[in-house]
């Protein structure tokens, strides 16, 4: 009797333990969000989530880790003991937080992308402006050097937009934005003159004066306009002729002294004829006049100039082409040289303006700019 | 009570060797790191990022695991010492692929480079070439500092590939050849300009 209660509770016993064993064996799967979110967690860092939202980036990680240890728990029970239901719902909620995070950097994304594209057209816009005036103005300046090393920085901005690498789009564009800067300042440091109402003004005087001069004595005065780049012959008052011309590496400026490559303002005179000079037929005006002789002796004195520079001479309107660059003459095609000299006497007066346009292209383009 | 006594000191010497056999895996630690750092050193920060991002997350788990276990009374580190032997053994496989992947990365670069050096020469020995004649003599001038501005650039370019960041250079180079063959034709239409 003893020895079948005990074979009995024996039977009992391997029954229940093989139950316990199969159960282990049968666990229930893993639930599928327990994959979905290390998944997840790898995509949200492929898209950049320790940039474009580290803080909840960083809780997610905390979030999904704390998640993961409890799994891991429950991953150590026996097969029977495990419940999967708590896992999944942990793992759910981490997925969850995953998809907004995920909406989060979209969003970023698209706001940073616009934002950059924005900020590269207003850039683009800005250089395309500088870039055509530097072009036109055809003066010696290293404003193009940098400008061209600000188009190739365009260009890059591009590839790395398309690489959606958008914090190294915004540092090359804001180094294109600081040689944009540079090139504008150096292009309005030369330029600003053509900019002031009161030079303008003064420039306007000196034609009009000019031409009430051709209207007293009847007599043939040249008015030059360097911006416009243009030489007008006057006569009793009157435009009678208009001829396209060329200056100097730096004709815009005001000439100072010799070698500077810019071409004088002020008012002249021809003083000598030359049928056979170096480019044909040339008018040669007094430079420097009296005026020309103080601005040098002040800027040497104040030290603006070498001691050792000169202050030059031998200005010429001539032929050789109204395509180039002198060196501070005004040049003009050699079949309108050839008339212009058959019309000017020596001695005719010859203003010499920067412009006399007060809405001129310098405005257009650098006013709107102005610091 | 002689017996309580020796049962006691034999209970603690037992958990005396129970912790001192269980000491942080240091060894294991430093090893991981350290052939994490020479996947960084390699350039995996460029040219294995995945990788490199799931081997520092292999590091921080097993290290969970070691501050885990430093917590308890009955410290056992085996599994801590299992997941960073696999950290190590991960690295040590990253840092193979890294030398391929820098290989073709730069042969893309110098391929970049070749190209845009050619596409400057082009221009410059286009615009050596370009007769001064009508209307062209400013144009010549400003592409002059076109040309310029674009050697600055190849320097820089340059730069990049020597501190091995080739992915860096190979899209700064193609900006220059495109910018160089802009220029080119610029000169081309100067050219043009003369001839008619």
């Amino acid at each position: 009797m003893r020895q079948n209660v005990l074979l009995t509770a024996l039977m009992l016993f391997c029954q229940v333990s093989l139950i316990l064993l199969t159960q282990s064996c049968q666990a229930p799967p893993a639930p599928s969000e327990v994959n979905q979110a290390f998944k997840q967690e790898q995509d949200l860092w492929r898209a950049g989530a320790s940039i474009y939202a580290p803080d909840d980036y960083e809780n997610y990680c905390q979030l999904l880790a704390k998640t993961r240890k409890h799994y891991e728990k429950e991953e150590l029970k026996i097969g029977f003991f495990r419940d999967y239901d708590q896992v999944k719902e942990n793992f759910s909620q981490v997925l969850e937080e995953g998809n907004r995070i995920n909406k989060l950097i979209e969003d970023q994304k698209a706001s940073a992308s616009g934002e950059i594209i924005s900020w590269k057209r207003e850039l683009y816009s800005k250089y395309q402006t500088l870039e055509t005036l530097s072009f036109e103005i055809g003066q010696r300046t290293n404003s193009r050097e940098l400008l061209v090393q600000a188009d190739i920085i365009f260009r890059e901005v591009d590839r790395l937009l398309s690489q959606a690498k958008y914090q190294e789009a915004r540092a090359r564009l804001d180094f294109a934005s600081s040689l944009i800067n540079r090139a504008e300042n150096i292009l309005y440091r030369q330029l600003k003159r053509y900019m002031s109402w009161e030079e303008i003004s003064r420039w306007r005087k000196m034609a009009e004066q000019a031409v009430k001069k051709s209207k007293a004595s009847n007599r043939p005065v040249i008015i030059v306009s360097k911006l416009e780049k243009k030489l007008i012959v006057y006569k009793a008052g009157v435009p009678i002729k208009t001829y396209q011309i060329s200056l100097g590496f730096r004709g815009l400026s005001a000439k100072l002294y010799n070698g500077d490559e810019a071409t004088p303002e002020g008012e002249y005179k021809v003083i000598k004829k030359l049928s056979q000079s170096k480019f044909k037929r040339a008018l040669l005006i007094n430079y420097p006049n009296e005026e020309d002789r103080i601005k040098f002796n002040e800027a040497r004195k104040r030290g603006y100039i070498a001691p050792s520079a000169k202050i030059g001479g031998q200005i010429e309107i001539h032929g050789g082409g109204k395509d180039g660059l002198t060196n501070g003459c005004i040049a003009l095609d050699d079949k309108e040289m050839e008339e212009l000299f058959r019309l000017i006497p020596v001695g005719t007066p010859v203003t010499i303006v920067g412009t006399t346009d007060q809405n001129n292209k310098i405005i257009t383009v650098l006013k709107r700019e102005e610091r | 009570m002689k017996n309580l006594v020796k049962f006691s000191v034999l209970s603690l010497l037992v958990v005396f060797l129970f912790a001192s056999c269980a000491k942080q895996p240091t060894q294991e630690i430093d090893a991981a790191k350290a052939a994490i750092d020479a996947v960084v050193k390699a350039g995996g920060n460029i040219y294995a990022q995945e990788e490199l991002k799931q081997l520092n997350d292999d590091y921080n788990a097993a290290m969970e695991e070691v501050n885990a276990q430093s917590k308890k009374l009955f410290k056992k580190y085996g599994n801590a010492r299992e997941m960073l032997a696999k950290v190590e053994t991960d690295a040590e496989a990253v840092l193979t692929l890294i030398p391929e992947r820098k290989e073709q990365a730069k042969n893309e670069a110098i391929q970049a480079m070749d190209e845009a050096k050619a596409a400057f020469d082009e221009a410059k020995t286009l615009l050596s070439k370009a007769p001064v004649g009508k209307g062209t003599r400013a144009d010549i001038e400003a592409l002059k500092s076109d040309l310029a501005g674009i050697e600055t650039l190849l320097t820089e370019a340059q730069a990049a590939f020597d501190s091995e960041d080739y992915l860096s250079a190979r899209d700064k180079a193609a900006s220059i050849k495109e910018k160089a063959a802009a220029v080119s034709e610029q000169v081309q239409a100067a050219i043009a300009k003369v001839r008619r």
